[in-house]
C-alpha cells in the first residue's frame, strides 16, 4: 500500500510542500501540496523528482577507516574510537582552537543547533563555520547587520506577486527557482514591471520589461547615476513596495548588498522603505544553519581563515557536506589535504570522504526528523519517508557518543526538546517550541526585527574601458555539483557536467576566429592563463563568463580574489581583461 | 447498456460487498489533499457526488506508477536469478474516479495495449474495474466538455465498466460491460429498475451539466488544432510559450494522457534491478544524444513538439482523439502558467 507522507523538499531554499509517496520500502512518487504557500501544487523538475536519488549506489552505510593510504570499512564502536582518540590527542596538543567544525545547509535546524553546541561546549572551539562562507554568507552577513541579528523574514515568496516592481538579479533567480518564477509571471499577469539585471545575457524573456547589463556589486552605482537608467525604472525602483530577488551565492561582498538595499529603499519623513527581499540560495537550510550558529563566535575564525596557510588548524570535524566541492581556491585545498585528521559525517562517498581519516554514515534528509528554514524565514517539519539505510546513525547519536567516549556530557535532546532549546535561545525562533504550529501546513513563518538603515553605497567595480570583461559567477554551489542531483538518473542527465571553458558570445568568436574548443590567452592585471572556449549565444558581446569551480583557471587570473572584511572572506570581483587567440 | 438505481444510502453496503473479492480504492484525503486510497472505513461522500473534484495525482499512478521494478536479478552460486514483478493479487475496484479520467486511461490503454504490448501496464489493467461519476458541477479548471472528456461518458466514444449519475440521493448505475454488471451481480437486491422519470431525469442532468460546463468557454481546441495541423504558428509564438515554460515536467506527470517513461538502474554487490519512472519531454536531457548534441535544445521547440503531440491531427488520425481530456490539472502544474487553455488561447491568436 501507498503511504503519502507530507513533507518539504530539501533541493533549495524554497522548501516547497511535498508528498512523497512510499511502497513500505522506498520512495516510488512525490505530489506537490497544492494547500501550501509556497509550491501551491507547483515544483520544479528537482522537486517532481525529488523521490529518485534515494535508490543511490552511492550511499555510505558502514564507517570507514584509513589505514595507509585506503579507507577500510569499520564497525562504529571502532570508528568513533579512532575519532575521539585523534581528537583528545589534538585537544592535549595543540588546544581546542586545532580543531574546526564544519556544520551544513544539508542538514536540519535541530542538528546544526547541536553541532554548535558540541562545538562550543564540548570541544571548545570557536572555529565553527559552514561551506556557504564562499556561497551566501556575505548575504546573510549583510542582512544581519540590516537588522542587527537574525532577520526573520524579510518577505514571502506569494508576497513578490503583488508588488508593482520586482527587481530580479541574475535570470537563474527566475528559472531555477520555480515558486518564485511563479510568482513573477503571476505578477507580470497582473500588469508589474519586472526588471532583470544580469550582464551575462543577451535576451531577456518576454515578461522583463528591461534588462540592466549589471552584476549586482555594479548595481549600486548605477542606481545613483539615474542618467544612465531608463526613466521607468528610476521611478518604478523608488516607489514602496518593490522587491528584490537575487541569488546569495552572487553575493561577492556584504558591502555591495548594503549599498544596494541602501539605493532601493527611498526615505521619507515618516518611514523608511526597505523593498522586500528574497534571498535565494540552492541549499535548502541556508538561512536555518546560519541562525542555529553555524559561524565562527568571538574569537573564532571563518572557514576561508581556518584554511589560510597560517592556520592553527590542525584538524576538521565535517558533518553533512561535500567540502572539498565547495572551496574557493586551490590553496585551501592544499591546506585541506595537509590537516593532521579530518572526519566527515555524510550520506554519500564524496570527494571529502575520499580525503577523510574518518567516514561516519548519517541518515539522509528523506531519512531524518527535523526542521528546515527556508529563505522566506519559514521554518516547517521535515517528516522522514524511509528507514535509515544501511548503519547510518543520526548527527545527534554521533555527537552524544563522541562527548561520552571523552568523557562529557551532552544533553541527550529528542527533536522537539531541541526545538525548545532553540526557542530559548535564538530570538526569531520563538515559535518554533509550538508541536501543533509546526504541524500546519507551511509551518511557521519568523517575525521579523526594525531594519536599521542600510550604509552608504561603496564606489561601484572598476570596469576598463576598452577590452573585454570576465565575469566570475559563484558555482559552488551549482545545480551540477550538487550530490543528490548526481544521484538520481533524470536530474543527472538533466544537469550535465561542464569542462573548464570560458564562455564567449558567437560575435566575437567571430572577431577572433576562434572556434567551438579552440584554446585563447586570457591576461589580467593579476596574471594570465590560456583556456579553451565555449561559444555561446547568450553571451553579450565583449563579456566572459569563467564559472568559479574552475579554481586553478580563476587563480591564475584572479589572483587570490578579494577579502571581504565584513564577512572575513574571499570573493572574486569581475575582471577587465584582453583576449588574444593562440 | 443495462441502467439500475441504487440508493445512496446503499453505497457502503455495496462497497463492503465489493471488498469480498476486490481491493476498493476511493478517493480520500490526506492533510485536505485528494489521492486514491485502498478504502478503510467510511467513503468521503463529499468526493463521490457530481461535484468535479479531482485528486491532483492521476490515477494513472494506479497502472502506470510514477516508478515500477522492471525487474530485479541476483547473482547466486551459479546462475544469475531473474525475477519480474508479480501481477497485483487482488482485483481492483477504482471507484470515483471522473470521466476525464476514464477518457484518460482510455488513451493510456490505447497507447500501452494497442500500439505495442506493454506487460507491466497490462498486469496493472486487467484486475481493474473503473466505476466513473459523472459530473454535473464543474471545478474551476474544468475544460473537459472542449475535448470530449466529460462530463458524462458515452459508450459509443469510451470504455468504462459503470458510470454513477448523482441524482441526489441516488445513483442512477449505468454498467458498460461485464465487469461492470459483475459488481451489480454482487447484490441485485441493493438496486432497483429506474422508472421513466429517472431516465428522463437523467438526461436532465447531462444537458444541465452541459450548461454548466460551458457557462466559462476555457478553450479553443479546434481553431489551435488547425493551427498547430497546419504549421500557421509563427515561431515566436513558440518561443514565448517556451520561455514562460519552467522545464518542470509537472504539466506531463499529472497528465491524465501523458506516457513518457526513462529507465534506470541499480545494482550493488549481487543484487539490482531495472525500474522506469515518468518522464517529460518538457525536459532538455529527454531528447539529448549522447554525442550531445540535442535536436530540441530550445524549450520552445520542447514545447512545440509537446503541443503537437497533444492537438495536431496527425496523432488524432493516429490515436483517434487529441492527447488532453481536458481535467486541468496543468493549470494548477504550471508555474508559468501556460497550462492547456492558456496554451490553446495563445496559439488561437497566432
Amino acid at each position: 500500500m501507498i503511504k503519502n507522507t507530507p513533507t518539504i523538499c530539501s533541493f533549495c531554499s524554497n522548501g516547497c510542500g511535498m508528498f512523497i509517496r512510499s511502497d513500505g520500502k522506498e520512495a516510488v512518487g512525490c505530489l506537490p501540496m497544492t494547500l501550501h504557500p509556497v509550491s501551491e501544487g507547483r515544483l520544479c523538475h528537482r522537486g517532481w523528482n525529488r523521490f529518485q536519488n534515494l535508490r543511490s549506489l552511492n550511499r555510505l552505510s558502514l564507517p570507514l577507516i584509513r589505514e595507509g593510504s585506503n579507507l577500510k570499512e569499520a564497525a562504529w564502536p571502532e570508528a568513533l574510537q579512532k575519532t575521539t582518540e585523534k581528537i583528545s590527542e589534538l585537544l592535549s596538543r595543540y588546544g581546542p582552537q586545532s580543531i574546526g567544525v564544519i556544520g551544513s545547509p544539508w542538514l536540519t535546524n535541530e542538528d546544526n543547533y547541536r553541532i554548535a553546541q558540541f562545538s562550543l561546549d564540548i570541544l571548545g572551539t570557536s572555529h565553527l563555520d559552514g561551506s556557504y562562507r564562499f556561497s551566501g554568507a556575505s548575504a546573510l552577513t549583510a542582512l544581519d547587520r540590516l537588522f542587527s541579528g537574525p532577520f526573520g523574514s524579510l518577505a514571502t515568496i506569494p508576497a513578490i506577486a503583488q508588488s508593482p516592481t520586482i527587481l530580479v538579479i541574475g535570470k537563474e533567480s527566475c528559472r531555477d527557482f520555480s515558486p518564485v518564477g511563479s510568482r513573477l509571471i503571476k505578477a507580470f499577469l497582473h500588469g508589474s514591471t519586472l526588471v532583470l539585471a544580469d550582464p551575462s545575457c543577451t535576451r531577456k524573456e518576454h515578461f522583463f520589461k528591461y534588462l540592466l547589463p549589471h552584476p549586482l556589486q555594479s548595481l549600486a552605482a548605477v542606481f545613483k547615476d539615474k542618467e544612465s537608467l531608463p526613466p521607468e525604472v528610476s521611478t518604478r525602483l523608488s516607489e514602496p513596495g518593490l522587491a528584490l530577488v537575487f541569488l546569495t551565492d552572487q553575493v561577492g561582498s556584504a558591502a555591495s548588498l548594503l549599498s544596494l538595499l541602501h539605493s532601493l529603499s527611498p526615505r521619507s519623513a515618516t518611514e523608511n522603505h526597505l523593498p522586500l527581499v528574497l534571498p535565494l540560495s540552492r541549499a535548502p537550510n541556508l538561512k536555518g544553519a546560519w541562525d542555529m550558529g553555524i559561524r565562527p563566535p568571538e574569537g573564532g575564525l571563518t572557514l576561508h581563515e581556518m584554511l589560510g596557510e597560517e592556520s592553527e588548524v590542525k584538524a576538521l570535524l565535517i558533518f553533512g557536506d561535500d567540502l572539498l566541492n565547495h572551496l574557493v581556491t586551490s590553496s585551501m585545498l592544499v591546506k585541506f589535504r595537509n590537516l593532521e585528521f579530518v572526519s566527515v559525517a555524510d550520506r554519500f562517498f564524496t570527494d571529502t570522504a575520499r580525503m577523510a581519516h574518518c567516514v561516519l554514515p548519517i541518515p539522509l534528509l528523506a531519512e531524518t526528523e527535523g526542521t528546515m528554514t527556508n529563505s522566506e524565514g519559514r521554518v516547517q517539519k521535515l517528516r522522514p519517508f524511509v528507514d535509515p539505510q544501511g548503519e547510518s546513525r543520526s548527527v545527534a547519536h554521533i555527537l552524544q557518543d563522541l562527548s561520552q567516549r571523552m568523557g562529557k556530557d551532552f544533553p541527550v535532546l529528542s527533536e522537539p526538546e531541541v526545538r525548545v532549546e532553540i526557542s530559548k535561545n535564538i530570538f526569531p525562533y520563538t515559535a518554533v517550541a509550538s508541536e501543533s504550529d509546526l504541524e500546519n501546513v507551511g509551518g511557521i513563518l519568523l517575525p521579523t526585527q526594525n531594519a536599521q538603515l542600510p550604509c552608504e553605497p561603496s564606489e561601484a567595480e572598476e570596469q576598463g574601458p576598452e577590452g573585454y570583461r570576465l565575469l566570475v559567477p559563484n558555482t559552488l554551489y551549482a545545480w551540477n555539483r550538487n550530490q543528490m542531483i548526481h544521484e538520481s538518473p533524470v536530474l543527472n542527465i538533466e544537469y550535465p557536467g561542464d569542462r573548464p571553458a570560458v564562455r564567449m558570445s558567437p560575435l566575437d568568436a567571430k572577431e577572433l576566429k576562434i572556434r567551438m574548443g579552440e584554446k585563447v590567452k586570457i591576461r589580467s592585471d593579476r596574471g594570465e592563463a590560456q583556456v579553451p572556449v565555449e561559444v555561446d549565444e547568450n553571451i553579450p558581446s565583449k563579456v566572459l563568463m569563467l564559472s568559479s569551480h574552475f579554481v586553478e583557471v580563476v587563480e591564475s587570473l584572479a589572483g587570490k580574489g578579494e577579502r571581504d572584511v565584513t564577512t572575513r572572506t574571499l570573493f572574486f570581483p569581475n575582471l577587465a581583461v584582453t583576449v588574444e587567440r593562440l | 447498456m443495462e441502467q439500475v438505481v441504487l440508493q445512496k444510502s446503499n453505497l457502503n453496503h455495496w462497497v463492503e460487498l465489493m471488498h469480498r473479492g476486490f481491493q476498493v480504492v476511493a478517493p480520500s484525503r490526506v492533510q485536505g489533499e485528494i489521492f486514491f486510497l485502498p478504502h478503510a472505513g467510511q467513503l468521503e461522500s463529499d468526493l463521490l457526488c457530481g461535484i468535479a473534484t479531482l485528486p491532483y495525482l492521476p490515477p494513472k499512478d494506479i497502472v502506470f506508477p510514477q516508478s515500477e521494478t522492471l525487474f530485479s536479478f541476483t547473482r547466486g552460486a551459479g546462475d544469475i536469478d531473474f525475477s519480474v514483478p508479480d501481477r497485483p493479487p487482488e482485483k481492483r475496484v477504482l471507484l470515483g474516479i471522473r470521466s476525464c479520467d476514464t477518457v484518460g486511461l482510455n488513451w493510456l490503454d490505447h497507447f500501452y495495449l494497442s500500439n505495442f504490448h506493454d506487460f507491466y501496464y497490462q498486469n496493472r489493467r486487467d484486475p481493474l474495474t473503473l466505476i466513473s461519476i459523472a459530473c454535473t458541477q464543474p471545478m474551476k479548471n474544468c475544460f473537459c466538455i472542449c475535448c470530449e472528456g466529460g462530463p458524462f461518458l458515452h459508450p459509443e466514444t469510451t470504455a468504462f465498466d459503470i458510470q454513477l449519475v448523482d441524482l441526489e440521493d441516488r445513483y442512477l448505475v449505468e454498467c458498460n460491460s461485464e465487469k461492470g454488471k459483475a459488481l451489480v451481480d454482487l447484490n441485485r437486491n441493493l438496486f432497483s429498475q429506474p422508472d421513466p422519470s429517472m431516465v428522463e431525469a437523467r438526461d436532465q442532468a447531462e444537458t444541465k451539466s452541459h450548461t454548466r460546463f460551458l457557462q466559462e468557454p476555457t478553450s479553443y481546441m479546434s481553431a489551435a488544432i488547425r493551427r498547430i495541423t497546419s504549421n500557421s504558428v509563427p515561431p515566436e509564438v513558440w518561443t514565448e510559450l517556451g520561455e514562460r515554460c519552467f522545464d518542470d515536467g509537472g504539466c506531463t506527470f499529472v497528465c491524465p494522457c501523458c506516457s513518457c517513461f526513462g529507465v534506470g538502474y541499480t545494482a550493488k554487490g549481487e543484487t539490482g534491478c531495472h525500474y522506469r519512472f515518468w518522464d517529460s519531454c518538457d525536459y532538455s536531457g529527454f531528447t539529448r544524444e549522447v554525442s550531445g548534441h540535442n535536436p530540441r535544445a530550445e524549450k520552445g521547440e520542447r514545447f512545440k513538439r509537446r503541443f503537437f503531440h497533444k492537438l495536431s491531427y496527425h496523432y488524432v488520425k493516429k490515436d483517434g482523439r487529441i492527447g488532453c481530456v481536458g481535467c486541468g490539472r496543468c493549470i494548477t502544474a504550471c508555474p508559468g502558467e501556460v497550462g492547456m487553455p492558456a496554451v490553446v488561447e495563445r496559439l488561437r491568436r497566432g
